[in-house]
This record gives C-alpha cells, sequence and structure tokens, in this order.
C-alpha cells in the first residue's frame, strides 16, 4: 500500500465484476457434465402486476421463457414476475425499455445473485441428487422455469438445453455462490470430474 | 482346494476360473468370483460363523440370504455385514464380530449356564437398581456383550455416503418372476419404472430352481435389463413407504458410496418381496447345520457347496421336498426324509459346534449333520402395512395375506398367493399393467403447465379396471413349534420358552410381549420370528392365530445405517464478497447463523479502541437488506414498525422495532426512504428471512390490496460500516456527488453516491458503535475494490478493519442491544427498554391489544445498564441476578464485556422492574458461586449517552 | 414426506412449503379485545379430519395459498373444492 495518499482509486470502466465463484469450469473427462460460472450474465428482475403493459409485453407465464429477438432471455420466475438475462454489462439497456405505467419495478439484481449452468448428458442426473423436483420431460421440459432447494439452498432454474443436450442455469442469493458451486461440483465426482484443492463442501 | 465344492451346477453362479484370496479370522481362505462370503467359507468346511447375542451360542447358516441373522461378519473397518449377500472381494479380511474372547472359545457362553437369568425382562429386572451401579458396572459389563462389529474411525477409508432423488412412475420392490414381469408390463405401457431387488441378482426364486426355471430367468432378465424404460437396482432394498408413496431405496450397489439412499416419489408401488421361509421351533434349532430348505438349495444351487453329508429333512412343502432332490443330486445322504403334512416331527438337535444327532417325533434318534426345515412361509407384508393394509391370517394357507390396499400400492406374487412361474409372471404382468395406468393418469394430471404449453395435451390414458386373477391360496400345515422349545428370535436370542413365561407375567399381548422380552428387535426386525412369536402366544393362550394379530411392521424394512441417512453433508454458508479478503488477512472465522464472519483479526480490543480514536471499518453485509417499492411502503412500515413511518421524507433514515403478533420483540432495523415511493429496509442478520417470509405474508394474505414489491437485496449490496472519528476525512477522499458536511448529511440521513469510482452506492450515516460513522452499501460485484480503496486512503488515519467481536464491545459500550440476545423470546416491547418509540395509538400495528396490554403492567423485567462495582470484575453473558443471599431471580446479565474504552467493565441485563431505577444496587452470581454488587445506570450507553460522538 | 399441491408451482414435497396451520382471522386490532386477540393467537380448532391451512410456498413461487387437507389421511383438496 503506498504510503502518500493518492486520491486512490481507479474509474469505473477498470473496475472489474467480481464473482463469488473463484473456481474455473469443472468437467468430466468424458464431457458428461460441466459445470461453469455464469454470475457475470445481466439479471434483472421485473415485477408487474396482471394487466399492466409491462406483463402483457413480457409476454411468458410463470414456469415458462423465451428469447427475445434483443438477445435477452425473459423468464418467468414467479407469478407477476419475471427475470431477464442479457449479456454481462447491460442492466440498462434491459431495464430502460420496460413500460413502467402501472405498479411495475424493474430492478438490477446481477450483484444479488450468483448463477452457475450445469450441462450436459448427467446433468439431469447431477442434479436429481441435490434436487427433489422432477425433471423429467413433461414436468420440466426445455425452456422451463422453476424454483426449488438445490443441496438445501433456494434457488431459480432454467432449462435451456444447448445443442440438444440438457442444461440448466441455476442461480441463488449471491452470498451462497461458492457453496452452490461447490455442492455441485461435489455431485459431479460421480460422475468422473475431479476436484481442485480448496474445492470441498466436508 | 474348497472341500465342500461340488462338480458343476447348472445354475451355479461362480466363477470357478477365478481364485479370490481372502482372510478370515486371519486364516487365509480362497473362493470364486460369484462367491458370497458365506457361500465361500461354507465350501471350505466353516460351519461357525457367529456368536448369539445373549448366550453366545455358536451359530451357522441359517438362510443362507440376505436376511439370515446369524452372518453378521466385519470385513475389515465395515462392521454389520451380511455375509449371506456380500458378495466375494480378492483381499477381504472378514472376522466374526460380537465374539469376545473369540469364536472358539468364548467366555459369554457360560451364560447358558445361567440362561434362566438372562431370560424374558432380565434387563429390566436386573439393572434397576441400585442406581450407581449402572455407571459402574452395569454400562461396562453391557458393552462387552454388546452385538456388533467394530467401527474404526480414525483410519477407516470407508467413503462418504450418498443420497438421490428419483421420480418413476412404477416402482416395484422386488425381483422375482412377479416382480420382473410387473416392471416389463409397466414399462411396455409407457412408465418409468425402478426395479429394486435385494439380493445381487434378479430373479428370487428361479435363480436355484430347475432348468426350466433358469430359463425363464434368462429371458424375464434379458427383457428388463433391455428395457430402456427400467432402472434396475439389486443388492438394493426398498425400506420405507411414507405418505403419497414417498418411498425410501437404500442402494448397496453403486460405487459412488457404500450405501445410498434414494428418495423415490412413485406414482404407484408394486410390492413383490416373494416369501420368506420360516423357522421351525424346536430344541437345538439354532445350532450349526440346522438350515432351511432355502438355504441348502442356495449353497447347492448357486455356489455348488454341499451344505453337510448326512440330513434329515423336515418337508411341509414342495419347496422342501424340492431340496430332498437337490441334496440327493449334491451327494447327501438322506437319513430320515420327513413328511411334516403327515404329521412326521423333528424333536431336538443335539449339538455344539454342528448338529450331531436329531431325535425325531417318533422316539428314535438318528445321527446326521444336517437337519434341513421346510415347515412354511412368511409373508413380508412390510410396505403394505406401511401403507395402511392390515393384512390377515388364513388358517389354511398358514400365512398372511394383503387385505385393503390404496390404489397406488398394489402387491403381486408370493405375497397375493401361490401359483406356477407363469401364473406368477402373469399376475406381475397384470400387476404393472395396472399400475402403470394408474401411475400414467395420475401423471397426466400433474403434468406442468410448462410441458402442457410446449407440447399438445395427449389424452388421458382410460382407467383401467382391476381385473387380475386372484393367485391360488394352496393349503399349508400350521407348523410353527414341536414338542419342545426353542429359539424363535435368533437376533435377539429370545426362544419360545421367554415368550411363555412374558405370558404368564402378563405381557400377553403381542405388542407388549415384543418390548418386554425384545422379539423380533433385531436386524431381522421380525421377518423371520414375527409370525412364529405370534404362534407360541396363540398356543399359550389358546387363542386363534387371526385374533393373535402381528406386531406393527414401520419403517425401515431393514437396517440403515446412520450414515446412509445423513448422506452427503449439505450445510449451505454463505459468505460475502470480502469474506475471501477477511481469511486471507488473518481474520478468525465466525459461523453466525449461515454466515461465515470475521469475528477479529487478531486483537479485538485494539480494532475497538481504533475505532474510537482513528477509524475502523467492518463488513456488515449480513444484515438483512429488503428494497421495498411501491405506493402503500408507507403502510407496510406503519403496520410492522412499533413506532411511526408517516413523515419519513426522503433522503432519511429512522430506527424501527418489530414485534410479533404476540407482543414480544422480534426484531429491529433501520430503514431508510431512497425515493418517492422507494425504501431500503435492514433487518438484523438472522432475522432476514423470517422477516421478508413476513412482510410477504402481510402483503398476500391480509392486505392484498396494498402495492409494495419487496425485493431481498441482502448478498447484492456489500455493507461497509466506516466509524470513528476520522471517517468523514477518508470518505472525502472517496466519494463523489454527495456533500458530506454535518450540515448537508446529518445523522441518520441517507444518500446515494459514488464511492471509490462505484456508482449507485448507498450511505447512510448512522452507527452501531456510537461513533461518528457511515455504513456504505455497494453493489456487490465491486465490493472489494471498495474495502481495497478504503483501506489504502485510510492508512495515513490509521485505519484499520475490525471485526464482530469489536463491533460487540463497542455497541454494547454504547448500549445498543441485540434482539435475541438482550431480549428472548418472551422479551415484550416494554422490557426492551423502547419507552416512547412505542405508539399505542395506531389503528393497526402488530400485536397491538398485547402492546396495550403489556404497557398496563408494572410487573414487566426492564432491559437496564449495569455497572460492576469491582471494575474488574466481568459477569458471563447469562449469570443471574438474584435477591441479596437468597437464590430468588430478579434477573439476568445478557451482555457483558471489558470496556477498553471506560477501563471497567459493563454489561446489560434484565432486572425485576423493582431494581430498574438507576442507582439500584444488584447482586450478581457468578458461575463460580460468588456474588458481587452492580449498580444499574441511568442511561443504557455506558459511553457518550448524549451522542456528541456520533452526531459530530 | 407428504406432497402439497401449490396452485403455481404444481405437486410439491412438503419440505419445500412452510406450513402456516389452519386459517384464521385477525381481528381488528383497534377494537379487538385481548382475549378475543389471543383466541386468534393461540386457538385453533384442530380436527381430526378436513381442514383449511394457508402454506408458503418457500422454495418456489412465493406465495402463500390455502388448501384443505385432511389430518388423518393426508388427503388434500383444493380450498374451492369446499
Amino acid at each position: 500500500m503506498p504510503t502518500s495518499i493518492p486520491r486512490g482509486y481507479v474509474r469505473m470502466p477498470d473496475i472489474e465484476f467480481q464473482s463469488p465463484i473463484s473456481h474455473g469450469p469443472i468437467s468430466t473427462p468424458d464431457g458428461s457434465v460441466s459445470i461453469e460460472d455464469e454470475t457475470s450474465t445481466t439479471k434483472v428482475v421485473v415485477r408487474a402486476a396482471a394487466g399492466t403493459a409491462a406483463a402483457a409485453d413480457l409476454g411468458v407465464p410463470y414456469g415458462q421463457s423465451r428469447l427475445r429477438a434483443d438477445g435477452t432471455l425473459v423468464c418467468g420466475t414467479r407469478p407477476d414476475e419475471w427475470t431477464l438475462f442479457a449479456a454481462a454489462g447491460r442492466a440498462a439497456e434491459v431495464i430502460a425499455p420496460v413500460d413502467t405505467d402501472g405498479f411495475v419495478n424493474a430492478i438490477d439484481i446481477t450483484h444479488g445473485r450468483a448463477m452457475m449452468r450445469v450441462s450436459g448428458p448427467k446433468a439431469t442426473a447431477l442434479l436429481a441428487k441435490v434436487c427433489n423436483i422432477d425433471l423429467a420431460d413433461d414436468m420440466t421440459p426445455d425452456g422451463a422455469v422453476f424454483s426449488g432447494s438445490v443441496a438445501k439452498v433456494t434457488c431459480d432454474l432454467l432449462r435451456a438445453d444447448r445443442a440438444g443436450e440438457a442444461s440448466y442455469l441455476i442461480s441463488c442469493e449471491r452470498s451462497f455462490g461458492s457453496y452452490l458451486f461447490a455442492a455441485l461440483a461435489d455431485a459431479s465426482t460421480e460422475f468422473g470430474a475431479s476436484l481442485p484443492a480448496g474445492l470441498s463442501i466436508h | 482346494m474348497n472341500p465342500n465344492r461340488l462338480p458343476v451346477r447348472p445354475g451355479e453362479v461362480i466363477d470357478r476360473e477365478t481364485s479370490l484370496a481372502f482372510t478370515w479370522n486371519g486364516r487365509p481362505h480362497t473362493g470364486h468370483r460369484g462367491d458370497t462370503i458365506a457361500s465361500a467359507l461354507a465350501a471350505d468346511g466353516v460351519d461357525v460363523f457367529a456368536r448369539s447375542m445373549k448366550y453366545k451360542r455358536r451359530r451357522g447358516i441359517m438362510t443362507a440370504d440376505h436376511w439370515d441373522p446369524n452372518l453378521f461378519v466385519q470385513v475389515g473397518d465395515e462392521p454389520n455385514v451380511r455375509a449371506g449377500s456380500r458378495r466375494l472381494v480378492a483381499g477381504m479380511e472378514v472376522s466374526a464380530q460380537n465374539v469376545w474372547p473369540n469364536l472358539r472359545f468364548d467366555i459369554g457362553a457360560a451364560n447358558q449356564l445361567v440362561g434362566r437369568f438372562l431370560s424374558s425382562g432380565f434387563y429390566y429386572k436386573t439393572f434397576m437398581r441400585p442406581k450407581w451401579l449402572w455407571h459402574h458396572l452395569y454400562q461396562k459389563v453391557l458393552r462387552k456383550f454388546a452385538p456388533g462389529g467394530r467401527i474404526h474411525w480414525e483410519t477407516s477409508t470407508h467413503g462418504a455416503y450418498d443420497k438421490r432423488y428419483a421420480h418413476p412412475d412404477v416402482l416395484v420392490a422386488g425381483g422375482g418372476p412377479a416382480g420382473m414381469g410387473a416392471a416389463i408390463a409397466a414399462a411396455e405401457a409407457g412408465a418409468s419404472v425402478m426395479l429394486v431387488e435385494h439380493e445381487p441378482d434378479l430373479g428370487g426364486h428361479l435363480r436355484w430352481g430347475d432348468a426350466d426355471d433358469l430359463a425363464v430367468l434368462a429371458d424375464l432378465a434379458a427383457a428388463v435389463e433391455s428395457h430402456p424404460g427400467i432402472e434396475v437396482l439389486v443388492d438394493s432394498t426398498v425400506t420405507g413407504r411414507y405418505d403419497h408413496n414417498w418411498i425410501a431405496v437404500m442402494q448397496r450397489s453403486h460405487e459412488i458410496a457404500p450405501e445410498r439412499l434414494i428418495k423415490a416419489r412413485a406414482g404407484s408401488l408394486v410390492v413383490a418381496p416373494g416369501l420368506i421361509e420360516r423357522p421351525y421351533v424346536f430344541a437345538g434349532n439354532d445350532t450349526p447345520g440346522v438350515m432351511l430348505s432355502g438355504a441348502v438349495r442356495r449353497l447347492i444351487n448357486l455356489w455348488a457347496v454341499r451344505p453337510g453329508t448326512r440330513a434329515v429333512v423336515l418337508s411341509a412343502n414342495p419347496e422342501g421336498d424340492a431340496a430332498i432332490a437337490d441334496l440327493e443330486a449334491a451327494g447327501v445322504e438322506i437319513v430320515a426324509a420327513l413328511d411334516a403334512r403327515a404329521g412326521e416331527d423333528i424333536v431336538e438337535v443335539e449339538g455344539r459346534g454342528r448338529v450331531g444327532n436329531v431325535v425325531l417325533g417318533d422316539g428314535r434318534t438318528v445321527s446326521a449333520d444336517l437337519v434341513v426345515i421346510g415347515t412354511g412361509w412368511t409373508a413380508p407384508t412390510s410396505l403394505l402395512n406401511m401403507a395402511g393394509d392390515r393384512p390377515v391370517y388364513d388358517p389354511t394357507a398358514a400365512r398372511y395375506f394383503p387385505n385393503q390396499l390404496p390404489d397406488d400400492v398394489l402387491a403381486t406374487g408370493g405375497i397375493t398367493g401361490n401359483g406356477t412361474t407363469a401364473e406368477l409372471v402373469e399376475h406381475g404382468r397384470a400387476t404393472g399393467t395396472l399400475a402403470a395406468n394408474r401411475a400414467l393418469r395420475n401423471r397426466h394430471d400433474r403434468r406442468s403447465s410448462t410441458a402442457r404449453a410446449r407440447s399438445p395435451e395427449g389424452p388421458i390414458p382410460e382407467s383401467l379396471h382391476d381385473t387380475r386373477a386372484s393367485l391360488a391360496r394352496t393349503p399349508h400345515p400350521e407348523c410353527y413349534r414341536s414338542s419342545s422349545h426353542g429359539m424363535v428370535d435368533f437376533s435377539e436370542d429370545v426362544s419360545s420358552k421367554d415368550l411363555v413365561q412374558a405370558s404368564r407375567e402378563g405381557f400377553d399381548s403381542i405388542e407388549l410381549m415384543k418390548r418386554y422380552t425384545t422379539v423380533t428387535m433385531g436386524p431381522s426386525q421380525g421377518k423371520l420370528e414375527t409370525v412364529n412369536a405370534a404362534a407360541v402366544l396363540a398356543e399359550t393362550r389358546s387363542m386363534d392365530m387371526v385374533d393373535i394379530g402381528t406386531t406393527v411392521w414401520r419403517p425401515p424394512f431393514a437396517p440403515i445405517s446412520l450414515g446412509a441417512l445423513a448422506g452427503r453433508i449439505f450445510e449451505p454458508i454463505r459468505r460475502s464478497a470480502l469474506q475471501d479478503w477477511h481469511e486471507d488477512h488473518g481474520a478468525s472465522p465466525l459461523l453466525a447463523g449461515q454466515w461465515v464472519r470475521p469475528d477479529h483479526y487478531g486483537d479485538p480490543v485494539a480494532e475497538a479502541r481504533n475505532v474510537r480514536e482513528n477509524v475502523g471499518i467492518i463488513d456488515v453485509t449480513p444484515l438483512g437488506k429488503l428494497d421495498l417499492r411501491g405506493p402503500d411502503v408507507t403502510k407496510l412500515l406503519e403496520l410492522v414498525y412499533v413506532n411511526r413511518w408517516q413523515k419519513l421524507d426522503v433522503g432519511r433514515v429512522r430506527y424501527g422495532t418489530m414485534v410479533a403478533e404476540d407482543g414480544v420483540v422480534s426484531d429491529d432495523g433501520v430503514t431508510g426512504r431512497l425515493g418517492e415511493d422507494h425504501y431500503l429496509m435492514t433487518t438484523t442478520s438472522s432475522g432476514a428471512g423470517a422477516i421478508w417470509e413476513m412482510l410477504e405474508d402481510y402483503l398476500q394474505t391480509y392486505r392484498p390490496d396494498w402495492n409494495v414489491h419487496v425485493t431481498a437485496v441482502t448478498g447484492g449490496l456489500t455493507s461497509i460500516n466506516v466509524a470513528g472519528p476520522r471517517c468523514r476525512e477518508l470518505l472525502l477522499r472517496l466519494v463523489e456527488g454527495v456533500d458530506l458536511s454535518p450540515d448537508a448529511f446529518p445523522y441518520f440521513h441517507v444518500r446515494r453516491g459514488t464511492v471509490a469510482g462505484v456508482p449507485d452506492c448507498i450511505i447512510w450515516r448512522i452507527g452501531f458503535t456510537g461513533e461518528l460513522s457511515y455504513e456504505v452499501h455497494v453493489p456487490s460485484g465491486h465490493a472489494l475494490h471498495v474495502w481495497e480503496s478504503l483501506l489504502a486512503n485510510g492508512e495515513d488515519l490509521g485505519i484499520m478493519p475490525f471485526g464482530v467481536e469489536s463491533q460487540r464491545i463497542l455497541r454494547l459500550e454504547k448500549g445498543h442491544y441485540i434482539v435475541g440476545q438482550d431480549t428472548d423470546g418472551l422479551t415484550k416491547a416494554p422490557s426492551a427498554g423502547l419507552g416512547g418509540l412505542v405508539k399505542l395509538d395506531k389503528p393497526d400495528t402488530l400485536g397491538l391489544p398485547e402492546l396495550r396490554a403489556a404497557y398496563a403492567r408494572t410487573d414487566l423485567p426492564i432491559l437496564v445498564a449495569i455497572q460492576t462495582d469491582d471494575p474488574e470484575v466481568v459477569p458471563m453473558e447469562a449469570d443471574q441476578i438474584v435477591d441479596g443471599d437468597s437464590n430468588r431471580i430478579l434477573g439476568r446479565i445478557t451482555s457483558s464485556r471489558m470496556s477498553p474504552t471506560l477501563g471497567r467493565s459493563v454489561c446489560l441485563g434484565q432486572v425485576d422492574p423493582s431494581l430498574a431505577a438507576a442507582g439500584s444496587k444488584v447482586t450478581i452470581l457468578l458461575i463460580d458461586g460468588r456474588r458481587i454488587l452492580g449498580t444499574v445506570q441511568e442511561h443504557h450507553a455506558h459511553v457518550d449517552p448524549e451522542g456528541v460522538r456520533q452526531n459530530a | 414426506m407428504i406432497v402439497v399441491n401449490c396452485p403455481h408451482c404444481g405437486p410439491r414435497n412438503s419440505s419445500d412449503l412452510r406450513p402456516c396451520g389452519e386459517v384464521t382471522t385477525r381481528p381488528d386490532p383497534a377494537t379487538a379485545s385481548l382475549s378475543e386477540w389471543r383466541t386468534y393467537l393461540y386457538l385453533r380448532e384442530n380436527p381430526a379430519g378436513w381442514v383449511t391451512e394457508t402454506w408458503y410456498c418457500r422454495s418456489g413461487c412465493r406465495r402463500y395459498f390455502t388448501i384443505e387437507r385432511n389430518t388423518a389421511t393426508n388427503e388434500t383438496r383444493s380450498s374451492e373444492a369446499s
């Protein structure tokens, strides 16, 4: 640390966004499952009462999701509540077009939620070790949005398959992020993943 | 090499090309792949596997399967391994357990001589008194004799246990012909199926059957294993069925863990456990060499082991007759083939390490080394009982049958009746079809709206009627006990004589008898002994079996390791964005609820002093933070806080206390108004979740007309308290867009601005420490940058981070109470010393009638600040305040510390109102018995009661 | 572990929800006597049979809802069915 005091900070563009997850992706040698940190994704929650223009614009009911033309993923995360996912650093652009007529609020929760993606042919089997929700295709198909307990942490989940393979986006309160990542990594050892030092829930 | 190994048998499951070396009590043995531990040892001529629990009698193979009560062994560091089903692995170190000092010479066998002292109710009668002997003698003696193996937790290589969830449409418990038939038919009907078999292979009794049985088995197993809709779990047990078909499956066959608990929610449960062969009660029936017919057939046909050389066979059924044929094929001489259907019987077996002489019902005594019993079957109805069924005894067939089952539980196979293999498979198939139909109809109803939206709705499957033809109930003689007395419960060493005695002593209902004698309470859990126990009781009381009933079968169906129930360790831990920094800088971790926090960085007293003298920063992220938006937030605040909220201007912050509807203080914190319809509420760290749920409760169920959106932002905003006389000087270097001068930004105000280049920070001027302080709430992804910028820019100001312990010291000096520490579950608002904060004239606030009642009382304890007269003595938190020399309690110390600022001990405490006035003397009873005096202070604050420092 | 049908999330394990007990009506605190208030706080019917209950869908939609449950059999049905 310097001994004389400059106005010692750097400007925003140089300030890095810090994820609660300090480990790189975990994957099995055979590619059956991978776990990646996607916390930097822009996340905006929109609360909009039924009948508002915002609710109509968002256009998907609770439990479903759609990819908007602008690349924003719109998820019906709860009754009268949507979570919008977009590329990192786009919160303002996602919030601006929300029609705030009526009882509507849009809040940037990017900093408040950790997010990780579990993918691969064994992704569903991995989740079944830590989540009691029925992950069958006729309950939680591709595009399904649901909430539940994952390794005892309440999470919002989105099934967003990639290239025909099961893939889940899992988000939780930020402070649980490092624990949840470790818990998922621990569950992945059954499928052949080996864990880096320091990543353990035991 | 193995003296008892037979030439190749057609259905054998051993691979004779392999030779697996292992040890038994330290001596080398070999077996083949496919052997169980028991079959390999039996092939090598081992007769005695264990000593019985109470009388320490020698015990050998009785059932040669998973349920054998005599075959619990120690394998390496794993106790209680079932040698009857555990497959042999090269290098296993197997030893007998429960044998002190060893298997051959066992001092406990002397108990046989004093057996009458160990009879019914022995423990109740003997170890009652004198009480002091329990600790000094009884416990130690009983430990020596206690059953079970040893765990070597220091050196164990035993891995972690595991769990998983499953949602099969149809779960089939039992992989015999009916169970496999059910699984195949259910899968063909489109259901997802989980097929669970407790033995390591599918097939049930077909496995040790004739060529036709083996052919059917091969076909069924191939169909099961090739169907993608069937998940097969062998060496796994369905241990319980709970409400709404919540089913516990204990899987032992997965490499991820020694045992894995599968929690399955099944649409339908098909119970197909087959029948369990029942022992026969006669003198010496637990002598090694007395085996059930199934045991000898398994030994001969699966593992090519000759179970003896000269056999007496007592048979009451075709399976017993088949054993005679198998024995003859194996070259065993049949000394006597007794037909129980014709009244022939065995009275007694003599022999210690092995059967020697057999006394027959006609009075003859013959010499033999093997006695084979095929006298009947027990229906393992356990899972049906757990589903609410009360099976009924049928004296004609001499066993119990299912009675009334709920729609989502179906039974098939031997438990429902007798039949040829083809009939059993057909009944299984019909049951599987029906089970699938019910499950799929249910699934159709449950199909999620999301799935419905994604793909078109198929029609609901038409409901099938139960048109299954019942399996026959073939007549079978009731063979329970010979004319002699013998063992009923092999696990617990309970004999029929013990049961007769218990009945005579008045414990003559089956449930009382069970608890008094411990019959059915061992690892067999009644599978082998329940019906015999009921039969002995019926005989003793001259009653019908139907009227005796059975003990209630409860989960688990088979013992479960506690480790398997615990599973993997999921203890969610919450970490702030700064916790890595804290740990990298020497912080002692403190677990506070789910949060891990810095307790201190080495010297909490120095950290506290530094806050009073210079400036310190503390990470207070765990403070609950709720973002409240909407036109009706003020109404909500008025409802949930005891104080007023109507006139809070934008930019102001107010402290509030919450009480529950019963008037008990539930939480406190500050709430700031950020915009016209936008507030930020803070709660205690531990109360954050509950307060959020409480707000939603009132908003959703009590005032749904109010428009308020509550969003939890606790982890999203990293909260840093910057405290100390030089904190303004520090923040001036880092904050942009906010005028920090005392007039522009006074105490209890909030501003939004940029801190260290990070925009959208919320800064409010409050303080728990009593110093000039600002709480900065930073978007968490940028929190570390702000924290490090504060430290770098405050170096010349003497900045130090401080932890939770210093904060506790500082807040106690200032007299701020902590909900849950200085209050408890009975502390009503007046007892917290809230004084004028509580507004009783509001039209609606939580607990208002209780608050009115509480404020009308004069007898409630009051929270006060106390200083000990001897400044060096720091009472412990929870030390009692008593009435002089008596032990009448007048209060307690709730917080206490040595104050670095005052150089003396300071406390908060709850006291009787008679002691609440400033200057009152209180007597504090210390834990070492000393009584010291303390003085009640005028203010809660020991330091700076006027608030000069915080208002600077 | 019973199944509770959340009107928003569908069938869920009861461990995902918080049972809030029998539906009660909060008296007007401005006028309620202490006795009326304590009846609201503490006294419940607790029948062996059908009861209308509030549940909170804690791990799911975070909505409070009411269902009917038979306390003797754990059978449930929507509260509109009564």
